[in-house]
């Protein structure tokens, strides 16, 4: 089972992400998409003719994505909380570094803003891998697992993990890295055809993980995990039909305003409530 | 092998070559809810190394030319080009400005001409869904502009009947 959910994350990654596409289309009242588009975008990548800036940019978008797609089947194999975090920091370093070696200058921009995202959410991952530790007394993704749910125990951490999805999914009020109007991609600009294709897998990649730690907060209650999941998926596409892009410097303000001082609270409240 | 899916994921790069913005709002228009050209899975990236349909407006001033070059040579093959408005196909208003190039085709090559000023959302969607017909037809060889390198030359450019059948003899049968 782990084996198949490790494998096959970028193609249900990107299934979940036609869903997306088609729910926020409708959400604006208008036909949408069909549900496998992403799978069509994928196939029509491949079939461009292929162009590369330079080797290192291509080997850095293939590492990255294998960094991701690595720190998910640490997930799905039921591995240690903090590696899996970390591995995901990785494969974001080696995005930026791509990011940073060619000289196009919406890149560079788009690789300040990665990194400065990165800034911003990475200290709150490892608080609420802190927070799975003191409420099930582990790190290991099996025995968060096999414990009962861990949003009873820190609810305010859940609220900072969702303030987090925007963020993380590249979606408003948080897109301002990717800023498709402005930057037209930032770090994945200067990717094309076939090589594109790496980058658009593991930005699919990356849905799984998300969801994943979303699912982690149900524990071993399978059926409140899914509720978690859908409900968040729901919540994160109203929020991007109903607020527009903020700047890269309130984005990096409000996110420690808000679900920094959230995930320090949750750890507050299970060290003494 | 997978030419079949080209026509179901274009990706659209829309490039203003000094048009009078008329044509730009009808193609905003035509991407927005309600024609909403996203349910043939087109998206309007903005990033010439990821998409398949440039849609030009405007005459090409001498200005705008150089980037307009570079814009679809930065566009991997296969691509089509699709001009909208009748000053980017012929020049249009603007014609014979001394600021401006008649029409788009004489620097790259132009598949699937829109005519009207401003050409509206529905023409926009039936020139972008023949160019997709066209699309799939095409190989990953690299294209030349035909006007500049004189297989369409100027003389076959009119604003009206008359300059045409003075240039053109037509023969009687
Ligand atoms: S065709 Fe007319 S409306 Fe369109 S850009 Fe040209 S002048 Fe403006």
């Amino acid at each position: 089972m782990s084996w198949f959910l490790a494998l096959f994350a970028p193609v249900f990654g990107t299934l979940v992400s036609g869903i997306d596409r088609v729910v926020r289309a409708r959400m604006q009242r208008r036909l949408g998409p069909p549900l496998m588009q992403p799978f069509y975008d994928m196939f029509k990548l491949l079939d461009k003719r292929p162009m590369m800036v330079h080797k290192l940019h291509i080997v850095l978008g293939v590492m990255h994505f294998m960094a991701l797609w690595a720190s998910i089947a640490l997930f799905m194999f039921g591995g240690h909380l903090l590696y899996i975090i970390f591995t995901h920091l990785l494969s974001v370093i080696f995005l930026i570094l791509a990011g940073y070696s060619v000289r196009s200058p919406y890149s560079h921009l788009g690789a300040n803003r990665e990194l400065l995202a990165l800034f911003a959410y990475e200290p709150i991952l490892i608080l609420m891998a802190v927070g799975f530790y003191l409420t099930c007394g582990s790190f290991e993704v099996s025995v968060i697992t096999s414990n009962s749910p861990a949003i009873v125990s820190m609810p305010l951490m859940f609220i900072a993990l969702l303030i987090l999805l925007p963020l993380k999914l590249k979606k408003s009020p948080f897109d301002a890295p990717e800023a498709h109007q402005e930057l037209c991609g930032g770090v994945e600009i200067e990717y094309s055809g076939f090589f594109y294709e790496v980058i658009y897998v593991s930005k699919m990649t990356e849905i799984i993980f998300v969801y994943a730690l979303v699912f982690l907060f149900a524990g071993q209650n399978i059926l409140l995990g899914i509720i978690l999941v859908t409900g968040s998926f729901f919540l994160v596409n109203a929020v991007d039909n109903a607020t527009g892009r903020i700047r890269i410097d309130h984005l990096v303000k409000k996110v420690y305003a808000t679900a920094f001082v959230l995930a320090l609270l949750a750890l507050g409240w299970i060290s003494y409530v | 092998m997978f030419e079949k899916f080209r026509k179901k994921s274009p990706w659209i790069l829309h490039y203003n070559a000094g048009s009078c913005n008329g044509c730009d709002i009808e193609i905003l228009a035509s991407l927005a809810p309600k024609y909403d050209l996203e349910r043939f899975g087109i998206i309007n990236t903005g990033n010439p190394k990821q998409s398949d349909i440039l849609l030009v407006t405007g005459p090409v001033t001498l200005k705008s030319r150089e980037r307009l070059v570079e814009l679809y040579s930065q566009m991997p093959e296969p691509k089509v080009v699709v001009a909208i408005g009748v000053c980017t196909c012929t020049g249009g208003v603007f014609r014979k400005m001394y600021n401006v190039k008649a029409g788009v085709d004489r620097y790259v090559p132009v598949d699937v001409y829109v005519p009207g000023c401003a050409s509206s959302p529905d023409q926009i969607i039936d020139g972008v869904v023949q160019a997709l017909a066209i699309l799939e037809e095409k190989s990953k060889d690299i294209e030349k502009p035909k006007r500049l390198f004189g297989e369409l030359t100027n003389n076959s450019i009119f604003t009206n009947r008359r300059e045409m059948a003075k240039k053109i003899k037509h023969e009687k049968n």
